[in-house]
């Protein structure tokens, strides 16, 4: 038996191929007789499209075809529910596919012989409009009488949160305790409002992908997704043919994190490809990318929390109302979370909540690394810092009095799955943030100003959350793994089969650790077959909800006793398929919210450095700490990796991100206009501490951990700049705009209690 | 469209192609020579994914019209490896972890030869601000400074 290979930080299985240029991303695929696409885009939030007319398209040398509604079998597609046209137009075959409800909603494909001909050809096509009124203001969409965006909403037999009338688009809540008796026990009361924006994902690789007819008849569509079973069926099920008939593949992937758990270009390329039996491929310019698929949720929070002398919580209560944008995607999934975290990781008796998503003429809102945590948090996180100055409490010692341990009662009225570490992952987070513990409890690091640059105030802040791993709320979740042993009396060759996206966060590399360490082999010798519904037929599920590493664990662990079994019975090759079901769920109670929603979680906690300028309103980190508990480090390099950038990515939705729409448009459709940090712009020192507190359930004891360094960061961070300058931000990002108008008393004061 | 039959040297090799007014380096590079290691990623010299040497200096092959590069050399990520064997810088990316997603990593690679070549040992400070052109979404770009830092002591470039 070689030395544990789970636990060690070994190279990447991708690397070599990623520093050679070797490595194929969708938009690097050719194939003979390739055919390229390009997408009309509505370019207006709402109308209705009276007629189109190709013939000037069509009469471009080159084009081949122009598709449009009329010719998808079944106009309509969504991860969670089938709100969202393919082609919006006339002639449809599903109600109200005619309107166009974002700028993004695609009308024609326009396909031909050359790229240049196809664009040509996109930019003579002549679609008759009648406008609608926008709705652009979530307020706004649900007033009584206000235009219905979804007149034609099916009833979801599967997501109960998604029945609600109107503009709404999914309802969630909380009712623990009785929180209107609760405030007489109170003696600080702490109500703010927040606002949280929207971010773009802006991973580095804009949509691409290759569709064409496989050598057996599949129409197969070669792209960058997060789950290609459900890439499958969504396709399957637009062209109305079964889902043997489609085959998806994803090649490298550059960057995800969240922004391609819906589809963008699949079944347009692979209707495409189907229709016309050639290869066709399609990308998308930056632009495209930016206006064209979904953005984190922009949220607004009302919170009224009150805690007794002692720093005991004793209730909360948290209206929350979220943008869903123009169609589902991922919303009630990702309020789901909102509404778990929004009255933080913490035991609180009395709770009430209130969670809305809802419909408007915006881009749609979907999934982004922490799936509405990070929003729940930062209210959340908010308010106890808060509430730690008016207690006159140092902030880690009131949360130690609050935090949810083994046993404790969540919101959801049921207590955590075993193996809470919220106060191992404070307290390990505040020790190596520079907190002393003393007599009278947990202290701070001071700050104090330096004469010599009176315009720099130094502060530190910090934050905890919680987040759950995999798909839940009711949900099976489940992964399939494959193995087969190859050799005759040793074995000489391990294969996995399994449909896990690679999107650069290391999901190979760590299953493959994983099967070597199962297995009992060298790395050397497991070979990996990954993320093709052809070889791998079973569902592993999406890569995210930090799930990967945690549902592939498992299932390959399964698959692998059952293959050495079948081994020692001397079958070659010994093949084994097993599919890991996790723990079940269960929905929120309609009414009361209870249930058991989860059966992981992560746990993390952040402290910021921060200095700011006060004449110019720059923020400079100089240093995070981030202790996260991932209960085993499979390879503790590329944990690392995901904290150092899970931060970057959150310092920008902090600080300088800032999505600018404009009646429903995004007018920063440019990295020139829509910034993200550089390698100037992030802190210039992240301490990862890694906690490997064991997870009962997890393979080798892992928790997920993908999305858990984002989470905290924003409310940390909002707490330096107040420990700083005495003054609290309630609205992201931190731009020196906002901070300088904070600072020179134009901005949002918190009222104090 | 005027064509332009140019001469340039693409990783060594001596290339004559006809190309359109209009083209662009990189498209050039990726649909004529089918050298794909550098990427697009906004086509507007804004992100870096693109970034080749020209004559020794790097640039954003997006922001290069092919026509003027006649008579050139042009360096791609295709053109780091002798041999087989990674360059310093590359071997650097792989050992410290520089590469998550790998879109930008070619740029980033082109970029950190570039500034090893003119500047063998740089501060943290002239890495990053070396680096600033080349966006990367996954990384937090700790362990790209790192890699270049390991290649730097490696001496190597």
């Amino acid at each position: 038996m070689p030395e544990s290979i789970v636990g060690q930080s070994v190279g990447r299985v991708d690397a070599r191929a990623k520093v050679t240029g070797a490595a194929q991303f969708p938009g690097d695929l050719v194939l003979p007789g390739m055919l390229h696409g390009k997408i009309l885009f509505a370019g207006r939030p709402h109308a209705r499209v009276l007629g189109v007319d190709a013939a000037a398209a069509l009469a471009v040398p080159g084009v081949v075809a122009v598709l449009t509604a009329a010719d998808v079998p079944v106009n309509e597609y969504g991860l969670q529910t089938a709100d969202q046209p393919v082609l919006c137009g006339p002639g449809s075959s599903r109600p109200g596919a005619d309107v166009v409800r974002w700028e993004g909603d695609h009308v024609a494909v326009v396909v031909a012989e050359s790229a240049e001909a196809a664009a040509r050809g996109r930019d003579l096509v002549r679609v008759e409009y009648e406008g609608l009124p926008l709705l652009t203001d979530p307020f706004a969409a649900l007033e009584p009488g206000a235009l219905l965006l979804h007149p034609h909403k099916p009833a979801s037999e599967i997501h109960p949160e998604l029945n609600v009338p109107g503009n709404l688009l999914s309802h969630h809540q909380l009712r623990k305790g009785d929180v209107a008796a609760a405030w007489a026990e109170a003696d600080v009361i702490v109500e703010a409002e927040y606002r949280t924006p929207s971010q773009e994902h802006a991973y580095l690789q804009p949509e691409a992908g290759l569709a064409y007819i496989d050598e057996e008849g599949r129409v197969t569509v070669a792209v960058a997704g997060q789950w290609t079973w459900e890439d499958q069926r969504q396709i399957a099920h637009a062209l109305d043919v079964p889902p043997e008939a489609v085959r998806v593949i994803y090649p490298a992937i550059g960057g995800a994190f969240g922004g391609r758990e819906d589809m963008s270009l699949q079944i347009v390329l692979a209707l495409a490809a189907w229709k016309l039996r050639r290869p066709v491929k399609i990308i998308w310019s930056r632009q495209e990318s930016i206006v064209g698929h979904c953005k984190r949720h922009p949220m607004w929070f009302q919170c009224r929390w009150g805690a007794r002398r002692d720093g005991k919580l004793v209730a909360a209560q948290v209206r929350v109302v979220a943008d869903g944008g123009a169609y589902c995607y991922t919303t009630n999934k990702v309020l789901g979370n909102t509404t778990v975290t929004c009255t933080g990781p913490y035991e609180i008796p009395n709770v009430w909540v209130d969670v809305d998503g809802v419909y408007t003429n915006n881009p749609p809102f979907g999934a982004f690394r922490g799936f509405g945590a990070p929003q729940g948090i930062f209210a959340a996180e908010m308010q106890m810092n808060k509430l730690a100055r008016a207690l006159g409490m140092d902030p880690v010692e009131v949360r130690l009095k609050n935090l949810l341990r083994d046993e404790s009662l969540t919101a959801m009225g049921t207590p955590l799955p075993g193996g809470v570490s919220l106060v191992e992952v404070t307290a390990r987070c505040a020790e190596a943030a520079g907190w002393r513990k003393t007599l009278s409890g947990w202290a701070r690091p001071l700050c104090p100003p330096r004469p010599e640059t009176p315009h720099l105030r130094r502060g530190i802040g910090l934050a905890v959350a919680l987040k759950n791993i995999g798909f839940s709320f009711g949900y099976q979740e489940n992964c399939w793994a494959k193995i087969e042993l190859q050799g005759e009396r040793e074995i000489e060759r391990a294969t996995v089969y399994l449909g896990a996206a690679e999107v650069g966060q290391g999901s190979h590399t760590a299953i493959q650790q994983m099967a070597a360490e199962a297995l009992g082999l060298r790395r050397e010798y497991v070979q990996l077959v990954m993320s093709d519904t052809a070889t791998s037929p079973g569902s592993s599920g999406s890569v995210s909800a930090s799930r990967m590493t945690f549902m592939a664990g498992n299932a390959v662990r399964g698959a692998a006793e059952s293959a050495l079994r079948l081994w020692q019975a001397e079958e070659r090759p010994a093949v084994a398929e097993y599919v890991y079901l996790a723990p079940p769920t269960t929905p929120f109670d309609p009414e009361t919210g209870h249930g058991v929603p989860n059966f992981a979680y992560g746990y993390v906690a952040e402290a910021v450095e921060v200095e700011v300028d006060v004449e110019t309103g720059e923020l400079h980190l100089l240093r995070v700490v981030c202790a996260n508990d991932v209960g085993k480090a499979v390879n503790p390099r590329m944990v690392e990796g995901q904290i150092e950038g899970g931060i970057a990515q959150a310092v920008g939705w902090a600080v300088m991100e800032n999505l600018v729409t404009e009646g429903g448009r995004v007018r920063s459709d440019r990295l020139s206009t829509y910034l993200i940090p550089s390698a100037l712009d992030v802190p210039g020192q992240i301490d990862a501490v890694i906690v490997e507190h064991p997870d009962p359930r997890g393979p080798w004891g892992v928790r997920g951990m993908g999305e858990m360094p984002f989470i905290p960061l924003a409310p940390a961070l909002v707490a330096a700049v107040h420990d700083a300058t005495g003054i609290w931000f309630d609205e992201l990002p931190l731009t020196p705009e906002r901070i300088v108008s904070g600072l020179t008393g134009k901005g949002t004061e918190t009222r104090r209690p | 469209m005027a064509n332009h039959a140019i001469t340039v040297t693409v990783n060594g090799v001596k290339e004559r192609v006809d190309v359109p007014s209009n083209m662009t380096l990189l498209e050039m590079l990726r649909q004529r020579l089918a050298l794909t290691g550098a990427k697009n990623g906004c086509g507007a010299g804004e992100c870096g994914a693109c970034t080749v040497l020209l004559d020794g200096e790097p640039v954003n092959a997006c922001m290069v019209l092919a026509a003027e590069v006649d008579g050139a050399a042009v360096v791609t990520v295709e053109g780091l490896a002798q041999d087989g064997q990674l360059s310093a810088v590359q071997q650097a990316f792989v050992e410290e972890g520089g590469v998550q997603c790998g879109f930008c990593t070619p740029g980033m690679l082109i970029s950190a030869h570039a500034l090893l070549q003119r500047n063998p040992r740089p501060t943290e400070d002239e890495i990053r601000e070396a680096l600033v052109g080349n966006l990367c979404r996954c990384t937090g770009y700790t362990r790209i400074v790192r890699a270049v830092q390991k290649a730097a002591q490696g001496g190597v470039e």
